[in-house]
């Protein structure tokens, strides 16, 4: 591309070059990014996002290349630099006080003076100059932080880099732990500071949310641009997947036709269910049926997950499997003990001890299988942890490496192993897939149906109605804490879904 | 503790590996040697324990000797012992600050029932273990069931057992124990004192418990994620509880040592033991925060402390000197166990 105008791109990169001791990170990248527009960033783990990403929010120097920022070339790299220039990254991890009011926070560190040796907080200044900036927003200035829906802290995380003289601001993964409706609230949000000419880095694993709301792309792969759209309607899903991953990969559809044929067991029933924001009369899952559950939040899809699960604890009601009857587990040692296993949403807040091997997360829920008298047996946990180390295909070294090192996608493979390692017979996923990339989701999603084929019964929850749709043989729609509505077979439909769940049509 | 951004500054060569196919052999080279730095670092408790000793023992040969080696095996004992039950709550990433006036008042009951009651050491010397392990297990179930914060309710715990130790003894000092109360601190068989085998048998198991049994794993997947743990189906609370109420036993055993190894209970027996105790396991690679570490870190731990106290009190520094010296050495050795963690996490 040639040079053209300085005013057209806030932000370009030549040939940027990163190299870790013998390892190549980046590999001559050349990005331009125009002003007042959403600019995707998309890539597998490990491909130079967040190498990428580190070079020009100046949190590292690259090797070779230089950066210009607004026609200008940028002198030095350093993150306090970078800010005062108006580049600003925006983590996944919302960096809020909860304890303090969003005004506070909005101004963190930066907070008015009185005049005088104490350095007195000007509370009325700081209220007036809060209210001015969230006006319109949203955003009450008083609330205290802690109060703040997830969206709503997104969104002040946002501000408080706008308000710092934000210009381009980077947002790493931001729809991470958002449902559909809160999503469609913060790309709203986004597209309106777009018209205020603010412009955007939006780093996302979902080509539905970068083919909605970003202006053009850069893909990268193993370090180098795959491939660089700049008008994000001339390319279509299956295209960008092909991008990120350097193949055609080929999506996932499970057969419905042909699974009702092995009656080993009844499946499970579960009757009069009472539990915080859930009461469900009756529901059952045949064995090797994968049922969906949509809902908003407190609608009761995931609770009921986690009642199975006693994570949620039941007031009332029971459980039937194969002519046995069970009161809801209070534990989640009880609902193992039952062959009822959950895989968290959340896999860095409960999934996962990343200060613990890959193989000791494998065992840790199935501890009881491979020890005799409290005493772990080496070479029987060994066997287990090589099965799943083997048959999820995780990528290290060996089983050995703490699980905090490995990428999103493999910590989730290990999760998931390790809840496969009790040998479960009704397995509850919430958001199995969510935050990995293109090619784990769809292994996943074949490793799931393999086993639903050998009397697996699987309850998803999940948001992403993209997996609903290919993965499911029913979906459930929770509303209000009761089942409101079901879909079977060909019914099972995006649009009807969203519709029933949230009540809404996704806006595109 | 945990970075969770997909933003490290510097992503490790491990992480990036997968990625780039052609670098494969150098990324091999680099790993093999960080793994040696890191050997190196993951050894340096041991390494400043060798130089202390050679330093020692050029300043006064007599350090050498095995007479020498022996002291230092009864003084590491009480501290290891200690240092073993400070572990365990640190490991589900807790903290039990009572265990040295746990150990003090403990051994003074169990020498009440001995001297005043008349009855024989063993049954005065269990009832004093089964007090601390009570009180560990009281311990246990505050932290858990009333969820109070360890650091303060413990803290508290050490001010009441402190004033209790004072309010049994009457200030006094108990010294009228039996021999056979005392018998296991003042016995030697072949010039070898019998005292440092309960830390050696109760090192290994340590070892053995954490490193072979499901109960360890337990302990350092509460302490590494809650959690994460109590949705892997471990009861959190039921190996948090099990974790103060081993570290009572522990101090309770500790207890009983430094007795009939003192041959007396002072009316603050005890004091002065607790910082030392929990400086040792950290030293020895135990996180505060939980979820790290292991019985042969503490074992370093325990005899670089031992060998500090014991070298600076034979080379002759004057006793004014003593103190600062024995905490400016502590000082560099936790500095150099940050320094290991920041390079390790990295």
């Amino acid at each position: 591309m040639a040079d053209s105008s300085n005013t057209e791109y806030i932000l370009r990169t030549h040939n940027l070059v990163k190299r870790y001791k013998n390892v190549v990170a980046l590999d001559h990248v050349s990005i331009n990014i125009r002003r007042s527009t959403i600019h995707g960033l998309l890539g597998e783990n490990g491909a130079g996002k967040s190498t990428l990403v580190s070079l020009i929010s100046g949190l590292t120097a690259p090797t070779e290349g230089t950066i210009t920022f607004a026609g200008e070339q940028v002198q030095g790299f350093d993150v306090k630099q970078m800010e005062a220039l108006g580049v600003f990254l925006v983590t996944q991890e919302p960096m809020i006080v909860e304890s303090m009011s969003v005004a506070d926070n909005l101004m963190l560190g930066h907070w008015p003076v009185k005049r005088g040796l104490m350095r007195r907080v000007d509370q009325r200044a700081l209220m007036a100059n809060a209210v001015a900036a969230l006006e319109g927003t949203g955003l009450d200035p008083r609330m205290p932080a802690r109060t703040l829906s997830a969206v709503a802290k997104r969104k002040l995380n946002i501000l408080r880099a706008l308000h710092s003289g934000g210009k381009l601001l980077i947002l790493d993964e931001p729809t991470a732990a958002l449902t559909l409706a809160d999503r469609e609230h913060l790309f709203g949000f986004m597209r309106s500071l777009k018209a205020q000419g603010v412009s955007f880095v939006f780093i996302s694993h979902y080509n539905e949310e970068i083919l909605g709301i970003c202006d053009a792309v850069s893909v990268l792969r193993n370090g180098r641009l795959a491939g660089e759209m700049d008008d994000i309607s001339s390319i279509n899903s299956d295209s960008l997947s092909e991008l990120v991953i350097g193949r055609d990969v080929p999506l996932f559809y499970r057969d419905r036709a042909t699974r009702h044929d092995h009656a080993t067991s009844e499946g499970w029933q579960v009757e009069g269910l009472v539990a915080p924001n859930i009461a469900v009369d009756n529901f059952t899952i045949a064995p090797g049926e994968i049922v969906g559950f949509a809902g908003l939040p407190g609608s009761g899809a995931k609770e009921f997950g986690l009642s199975l699960f006693g994570l949620n604890r039941a007031k009332q009601g029971h459980i039937t499997h194969d002519n046995q009857r069970y009161g809801f587990a209070q534990h989640p040692e009880d609902a193992f003990a039952r062959g009822i296993a959950y895989l968290s949403d959340d896999r860095h807040r409960d999934g996962l001890v990343g200060l613990q091997s890959i193989a000791q997360n494998i065992t840790l829920s199935s501890l009881s299988k491979v020890s005799r008298g409290g005493v772990i047996d080496a070479s029987a946990e060994k066997q287990v942890v090589k099965r799943y180390f083997d048959h999820l295909r995780v990528k290290a070294v060996t089983p050995n490496v703490l699980l905090g090192t490995l990428s999103g996608g493999n910590q989730q493979k290990v999760c998931l192993g390790r809840v496969l390692a009790t040998e479960p017979k009704l397995l509850i996923l919430d958001e199995p897939t969510r935050g990995i990339d293109v090619g784990v989701k769809e292994e996943v999603h074949r490793i799931i149906d393999a086993l639903t084929r050998e009397g697996l019964s699987v309850i998803v929850i999940t948001s992403d109605l993209d997996e609903m749709v290919r993965m499911v043989d029913r979906v459930c729609i929770f509303v209000g804490g009761q089942i409101e509505q079901e879909f079977t077979g060909a019914d099972i439909d995006k649009d009807a879904i969203l519709q029933a769940a949230f009540g809404t049509a996704l806006a595109h | 503790m945990q970075p969770r951004s997909e933003f490290p500054a510097h992503p490790s060569p491990s992480n990036a590996a997968p990625m780039s196919p052609q670098p494969a052999a150098p990324v091999a080279a680099t790993r093999r040697s960080k793994t040696g730095v890191q050997w190196l670092f993951q050894n340096v408790v041991w390494l400043w324990l060798a130089a202390l000793i050679v330093i020692f023992g050029v300043l006064n040969p007599f350090f050498f000797t095995l007479s020498n080696l022996q002291n230092v095996l009864v003084q590491a004992t009480v501290l290891g012992l200690l240092a073993l039950a400070v572990s365990l709550p640190l490991m589900v990433a807790e903290i039990d600050l009572s265990i040295a006036s746990n150990m003090g008042f403990s051994a003074a009951i169990g020498a009440i029932v001995t001297t005043r009651l008349g009855l024989s050491p063993a049954i005065g010397v269990p009832v004093g273990i089964a007090a601390a392990t009570a009180i560990g297990f009281f311990n246990g179930l505050c932290v858990t069931r009333l969820r109070m914060v360890s650091l303060i309710q413990t803290l508290a715990v050490m001010i009441v057992l402190q004033g209790s130790l004072l309010a049994v003894t009457q200030g006094n000092t108990i010294s009228d124990m039996p021999n056979l109360y005392i018998w296991i601190g003042q016995t030697t068989i072949g010039n070898w004192p019998v005292m440092p085998v309960v830390f050696l048998v109760a090192l290994l198991g340590m070892g053995f418990l954490l490193r072979k049994t499901v109960l360890g794993r337990s302990l350092y997947a509460t302490g590494g994620n809650a959690l994460a743990a109590n949705s892997a189906g471990i009861r959190v609370n039921r190996v948090k509880i099990i974790a103060f109420t081993l570290s009572g036993l522990l101090s309770g055993v500790a207890g009983y040592l430094l007795a009939a190894w003192q041959m007396a209970i002072t009316s603050d027996q005890g004091e002065g033991f607790l910082l030392y105790a929990i400086a040792a396991p950290i030293i020895g690679g135990v996180s505060v925060f939980g979820g790290r570490g292991g019985a042969a870190g503490i074992l370093g731990g325990v005899l670089l402390l031992t060998v500090i106290h014991v070298g600076l009190a034979i080379t002759e520094v004057p006793s004014f000197y003593v103190q600062m010296i024995g905490g400016i050495l502590i000082f560099i050795a936790v500095a150099v166990d940050a320094i290991r963690v920041n390079f390790v996490s990295q």
